[in-house]
């Protein structure tokens, strides 16, 4: 039969993308809330309101006119991102590690010359990495130095966390490590390495690179299983808080953990994409199911839904 | 599935089911409006010659039985009056006036189609008397010749008389005196009147029919044959050699009965001539006499009615939607990767002026040469609404171009290239690049091969003529399309594709 040889992905638990467009994003995600998550900007004054750090934010650029002069706003700060405020998929985000008078140094060490950035934000106002193709806002925002509990597994980049929180509850999470493949961008479909992390634990499970299950980083060779994530207890509260922030009730929550700052909200996502299963090995499905089996009382508080979700997913 | 959802597809199911039964039930519509359909048309021309002054003129013209529909019919009269006369079961052209010295040329011109469609029952006639021009004698031998048949049923009845045209008797054989009596009356009378006083005194109602044969050519005479009510229905039987035709399709009645089929009050025809010719008449040409002719508001409201420029927009346009439901099946039922949503279907209906080969091969042409550009603007930094204009205005350049190679070596589907959605392209080719350059060049390709097979199927959708003319007759389709389109939009199922990006979770562990 062939149907037969079909029902495994039914029976792996997998969320596919129909499921996931008709009974999550549009059952829980009012479209009111997208701007919130869709504009950096506005995702970082929703988080301030609510005490959720994130990183520094130095200066935003909403007219071309008013490029020029952005080192002025940077003050003393020689290094910082540039990111569009609509961008996806971590397009168009420009790290800079130091600053002179002759231009700037990115984070893989090339140079980029100061007429090269003003290109690079006109093309960011314009609209070029923008969802819709709208015009767009530049950031300027704090250089994140990565807590060093994954630099044995990253190459260049910042490695960041990313959360799919369901209903409030924290239910899935991933690593995202930077490769020499993707650029030293955290981002799956440009080659960088998915780890899936165990909810109820902590530490890092199975890895995914470009759809290959693997043990070890590809460039620096050490184990990406097996390792403790800091502060996780906080960052799945800062997770959770989430939907008390924005109303959605399934999304993607991005964090970086900074060395000196500890975990901090870097991007929120209304899609999030369907390549966690994969990391984790396990289908988000049977997971979604146990949270609208899960008693009511849970739902009151970001600590109960996190209380609820260690207990359930280890 | 959801409620509300399930009453959308019903009603959407049902309005088109509701619709499409009543047009075939009450209105005649084919239940398959492109079943192969048989249409003859058949033209009669005469001269009349007259030394009086006035004259008419009456001839029996072609009827249509049950299962044939006249759909187009034309006179020429000269100066003559032409009017149609309904004589019983006979349709008669009267052509009547004045005419001159040289007498004046009439015409009859109609195109009729036969269907194979379910024929009512018709009326069990009544048994007439005897040919009027028989004695009591013939009667009488009549009668006797047929006696040993009576018991039979009608329809064995009919053959066992329709055998004597070739000599069989049957058994016992009939006296030798009456047989040579029998032949002396055929020699007067000729065999139709033979036949029927025969059938007359065997009890089957008959008549006499003068028409043509369903065959291609010119014939100055018409054919007579009998027709014989069995029972259950009329059949067919030639009188000089018996031969029972098995169906009415091979005839077209002109005159049925005891009435001549030419009839003038004075002067005479000549050169008269029937024309029979199978003609290709195209089923769109026929749905639109068949509609316009039509009183009925559902028929008033047809897409036949428009002007025909417009006719020829909407046999494509009513077909976009299939497109985009094909489209639909192929992003969220299989997850095939296209650049945009309907950009294959604007792309489809731009093959058709420049046909699928160059169509597909300019769009590839011109996807390259872009990505070249492309690529090399990227070093000068150029804004993006200025830089997107800068690609539309290559676009046109290639058109440009390519319109003028067509037109140096007389390629019209080269000089079609302007109507390719320059939009689409201009957006296709950015999108390209972007692709190419975040995913890279094996997805960017597979995007592009994914469009132009999606834009070949649906182009293949369009031009499906069955469908087109399917969809013409019965616009209420689109709704039932709109259902399957709710359907879909309701499909949380997995992707086809999605078992192979999973492939990992199968098997053990």
């Amino acid at each position: 039969m062939i149907l037969k040889n079909f029902h495994w992905l039914s029976e792996a638990g997998i969320l596919g993308m129909n499921r996931r467009n008709a009974e999550y994003i549009m059952r829980f995600n009012p479209r009111s809330a997208f701007p919130l998550v869709d504009d950096k900007v506005l995702t970082k004054q929703l988080a301030s309101k609510h005490h959720i750090p994130t990183p520094a934010l130095y200066h935003i650029i909403e007219h071309q006119g008013d490029s020029a002069g952005f080192e002025r706003y940077l003050g003393d700060h020689h290094q910082f991102v540039v990111k569009p405020a609509r961008g996806a998929g971590g397009s168009g985000i420009i790290l800079i590690t130091d600053s002179g008078a002759e231009g700037f140094i990115k984070q893989s060490g090339e140079g980029i010359s100061r007429e090269d950035l003003m290109d690079h934000l006109f093309d960011i106002l314009a609209g070029i990495y923008s969802l819709e193709g709208l015009e767009d806002r530049v950031l300027f925002e704090a250089l994140v130095h990565p807590d060093p509990v994954f630099s044995a597994v990253t190459y260049q980049g910042v490695p960041d966390i990313r959360i799919v929180v369901y209903r409030g509850v924290p239910v899935m999470g991933m690593v995202r490590l930077p490769t020499k493949a993707s650029d030293g961008k955290a981002n799956l479909h440009r080659g960088a390495i998915g780890a899936g992390i165990e909810i109820g634990k902590g530490t890092t499970l199975t890895a995914v690179y470009q759809s290959q299950v693997i043990t070890h980083h590809p460039d620096t060779g050490d184990p990406v299983r097996g390792i403790q994530v800091p502060y996780w207890p906080d960052i799945l509260i800062m997770a959770s808080r989430a939907l008390e922030m924005t109303g959605l009730g399934y999304l993607g929550v991005d964090v970086v953990i900074d060395q000196e700052h500890g975990p901090l909200l870097l991007e929120m996502n209304a899609r999030p994409g369907l390549a966690i299963q994969l990391a984790n090995r396990i289908g988000l499905r049977e997971r979604l199911d146990l949270v609208d089996q899960a008693p009511s009382d849970i739902f009151s508080s970001p600590e109960e839904r996190v209380a609820w979700a260690i207990r359930t997913f280890t | 599935m959801k409620r509300p959802v399930f009453w959308l597809v019903l009603i959407l199911l049902f309005l088109p089911f509701l619709l499409i039964s009543y047009r075939i039930a009450f209105l005649g519509y084919p239940p398959f409006p492109t079943a192969p359909q048989k249409a003859w048309e058949i033209s009669m021309d005469a001269h009349v010659l007259t030394e009086g002054k006035e004259v008419t003129v009456k001839i029996g013209l072609p009827s249509p039985r049950p299962g044939q529909t006249i759909i187009e019919e034309r006179f020429t009269s000269g100066s003559l009056d032409f009017g149609l006369l309904q004589e019983g079961p006979n349709r008669v052209g009267v052509w009547s006036g004045e005419i001159g010295e040289r007498g004046e040329m009439i015409g009859y011109r109609m195109t009729i189609l036969s269907h194979s469609e379910l024929h009512s029952k018709p009326k069990p006639p009544k048994l007439g008397p005897y040919p009027v021009n028989t004695g009591k004698l013939e009667q009488e031998l009549a009668e006797r010749l047929v006696a040993k048949w009576i018991r039979l049923d009608p329809p064995s009845r009919l053959r066992a008389i329709a055998a004597t045209a070739l000599g069989h008797w049957g058994d016992p054989p009939p006296k030798d005196q009456d047989l040579k009596l029998w032949s002396v009356f055929q020699e007067k009378q000729g065999r139709l009147v033979l036949f029927m006083v025969l059938l007359k005194a065997a009890g089957l109602p008959a008549q006499v029919v003068e028409g043509l044969l369903l065959r291609e050519g010119v014939t100055s005479v018409p054919v007579a044959w009998l027709e014989v009510w069995t029972g259950k229905e009329w059949e067919r039987m030639w009188a000089s050699d018996g031969k029972i035709e098995r169906g009415p399709e091979k005839l077209i009645a002109l005159s049925t009965g005891e009435v001549e089929l030419i009839r003038l009050n004075q002067g005479k025809l000549s050169d008269i001539r029937w024309i029979l010719d199978r003609k290709i008449i195209s089923q769109w040409r026929h749905h639109f006499e068949r509609i316009r002719e039509s009183p009925h508001w559902l028929d008033r409201w047809s897409l036949f009615h428009l002007p025909s420029q417009f006719q020829e927009t909407f046999r494509i346009l009513i077909l976009v939607p299939m497109g985009a439901l094909l489209i639909c099946v192929l992003r969220n039922l299989i997850g095939f990767p296209t650049f945009g949503i309907f950009m294959p279907v604007l792309m489809a209906l731009a093959f058709r002026n420049t046909g699928l080969l160059y169509g597909i091969g300019i769009f590839a042409g011109f996807v390259f040469i872009g990505y070249a550009s492309r690529r090399f603007m990227e070093r000068l930094h150029l804004l993006l609404v200025p830089r997107l204009s800068i690609i539309l205005t290559l676009v046109i350049i290639l058109f440009t171009v390519v319109a003028l190679m067509g037109s140096k070596w007389g390629l019209w589907r080269l000089m079609a290239v302007g109507l390719l959605p320059f939009v689409i392209l201009t957006m296709t080719i950015e999108r390209f690049f972007v692709i190419v350059e975040e995913a890279g060049i094996r997805v960017g390709l597979r995007t592009a091969l994914g469009s132009a097979f999606v834009a070949t199927i649906t182009y293949g959708i369009l031009r499906f003529e069955s469908l087109q003319l399917t969809f013409f007759v019965y616009p209420e389709l689109l709704f039932a399309v709109a259902a399957v389109q709710v359907l879909l939009g309701r499909y949380t199922g997995y992707r086809l594709s999605e078992f192979l990006r999973f492939r990992k979770f199968r098997g053990p562990g």
